[in-house]
């Protein structure tokens, strides 16, 4: 099943003697937004690590767009929950650091790249501000629009939201999602929140406890429309799905949520 | 119409705290002069600050002071910035690549804990009573502390800011300057200060041992007289130039580092 944009082959990884994911198959569309949901711990985080190049698998492997992944490239760019965003550099900075090791941009090519992404997430009032007097969610905008700048084709976000207030969350996942639409990334989210993974994803892959593995993969985009508005959290739909989605949870990790 | 000065965690105006640091400063002083001059210690143990002040002015106009604070300023500046040159290097090393801190930390730690005190008649067989061995002293005090420190600051650059630059394109050596080192800024200045305070203390212990000059050769002579009054005025002027040095350092790490 050669399939997927990214592609897991057989890819399985323990750390010494813990087996941490086990033999994954997995194929992932190009342009979508995949939710790796699972209970904290589980595996989910070092799997999507290792498309980054972060970590090597023990066994296996992971193919993008047809190529061998090998260590980290700008073209899978990551983002974390915290220390996103260097605190010595301005928003602006921060954002050119995506592009700051490449050669195939000009200087002129770089800052208009920069005020593209300043003005795309709301940025531009704050281009000068270090990161330590703008919000949590300021932050995590300048950590996405960094790594869009870097031109990264796949965005593997580790829970990056898990640290922010519940309205600033909110916002974000909304502008997370018409971004992806419009700038046609591949997104890889983790996360361990149920609502948020149903709102975000095209598609919803459960794991396991430790060692991680495929307990259920949910096509939610099936079910919701690729345009959400905060108002489908309310929707007949989404609850079926939410709740569907905490049973398998119950049943097939073990897990109480 | 104090109580407002004593809530818990409460700020008051940068006025009234400057004008209370000053009050209290000024009401220990008070209290030393008028316990002196009531004669309650006698004056070879406790001689009165205006006595300590009187003491200092001669020392300055008639006995070269001016003189023996270059030098000893001189050799404090000059250890400091041999054992900054060599450890700012070597920690960094220690924590970017595991088999330097594996050969270098067991034999470091080791050495840290010997007191440099333990170390002056080894350290004079060595080198005799000159410059050298003030130097080495000086060094020997701070070299292996500051080592370990910077090892540990390198040590915790957040792992997520290396992996974003490797992310973003950065070879092993960008991840180096443009990150960690970066990173490390404000503690590793905040380290050279520390450390150089500790160099202060180890300058008198070796110009008290082997000097003809010097702050603590001051010191040391005044006392052989029981010269109280000029004693103090030694401690005092030490004092001085730590604070000073202190201040222009948090302001040289203020200026740095504006988006702290």
């Amino acid at each position: 099943m050669m399939s997927g944009y990214v592609q897991f082959v057989d890819t399985a990884k323990s750390f010494g003697p813990v087996d941490v994911v086990r033999k994954t198959d997995l194929g992932l569309d190009r342009n979508s937004l995949v939710v790796f949901l699972g209970p904290s711990g589980c595996g989910k985080t070092t799997l999507m690590r290792m498309v980054g190049g972060l970590d090597e698998p023990s066994s296996g492997s992971i193919v993008l767009g047809g190529e061998k992944v090998v260590g980290p490239d700008r073209r899978r760019g990551m983002v974390f929950q915290s220390y996103s965003s260097f605190p010595w550099l301005t928003v602006e900075k921060n954002i050119a650091f995506g592009m700051r090791y490449r050669k195939d941009l000009g200087a002129a090519e770089k800052a208009e790249r920069m005020r593209h992404y300043l003005e795309l997430f709301g940025l531009a009032d704050f281009a000068g501000s270090y990161p330590n007097r703008i919000s949590g969610g300021m932050r995590q905008r300048v950590a996405i629009a960094r790594t869009l700048a870097a031109g990264s084709d796949v965005l593997l976000m580790d829970e990056p939201f898990g640290a922010l207030d519940a309205l600033t969350r909110e916002r974000l996942q909304v502008e997370l999602r018409q971004i992806q639409i419009r700038e046609e990334k591949t997104i890889i989210f983790v996360t361990h929140d149920v609502e948020e993974a149903v709102f975000l994803a095209d598609r919803i892959i459960l794991f396991s406890r430790r060692p991680a593995s495929v307990v259920a993969d949910i096509d939610v985009a099936a079910e919701l429309s690729p345009q959400r508005p905060l108002e489908i959290r309310e929707t007949q739909k989404f609850f079926e799905l939410r709740n569907k989605i905490l049973h398998l949870i119950r049943n097939e990790t073990g897990v109480v949520v | 119409m104090f109580s407002s000065l004593f809530v818990f965690r409460g700020r008051a105006s940068p006025m009234t705290e400057s004008a209370v640091s000053v009050a209290a400063a000024a009401l220990v002083v008070a209290g030393w002069e008028l316990a002196a001059r009531a004669g309650i210690i006698a004056p070879q143990f406790l001689p009165s600050p205006s006595r300590v002040v009187i003491a200092l002015w001669t020392m300055l106009t008639e006995q070269n002071l001016v003189w023996h604070v270059v030098v000893s300023t001189t050799r404090v500046w000059i250890a400091f910035l041999l054992a900054a040159a060599l450890a700012i290097p070597i920690g960094i090393m220690m924590s970017s690549y595991r088999i330097v801190g594996a050969a270098l930390e067991p034999m470091i730690d080791f050495i840290r804990y010997l007191p440099v005190p333990a170390l002056v008649p080894l350290s004079i067989i060595w080198f005799g009573v000159g410059e050298e061995t003030k130097i080495f002293l000086l060094w020997l005090g701070t070299f292996f502390q500051l080592v370990l420190l910077v090892a540990d600051d390198m040590r915790r650059v957040p792992h997520e800011f290396v992996e974003v630059a490797r992310t973003v394109g950065a070879s092993s050596r960008q991840v180096m300057t443009d990150v960690a080192l970066r990173w490390m800024g404000p503690t590793l200045i905040d380290n050279l200060r520390i450390t150089l305070g500790w160099c202060w203390t180890y300058l008198i212990i070796a110009e008290i041992v082997a000097a003809d000059s010097g702050i603590g050769y001051v010191i040391w002579t005044a006392r052989r007289f029981v010269k109280t009054p000029e004693v103090m005025a030694g401690v005092v002027v030490i004092g001085l130039i730590g604070l000073i040095t202190d201040q222009l350092l948090r302001l040289l790490h203020r200026r740095l580092f504006r988006y702290l």
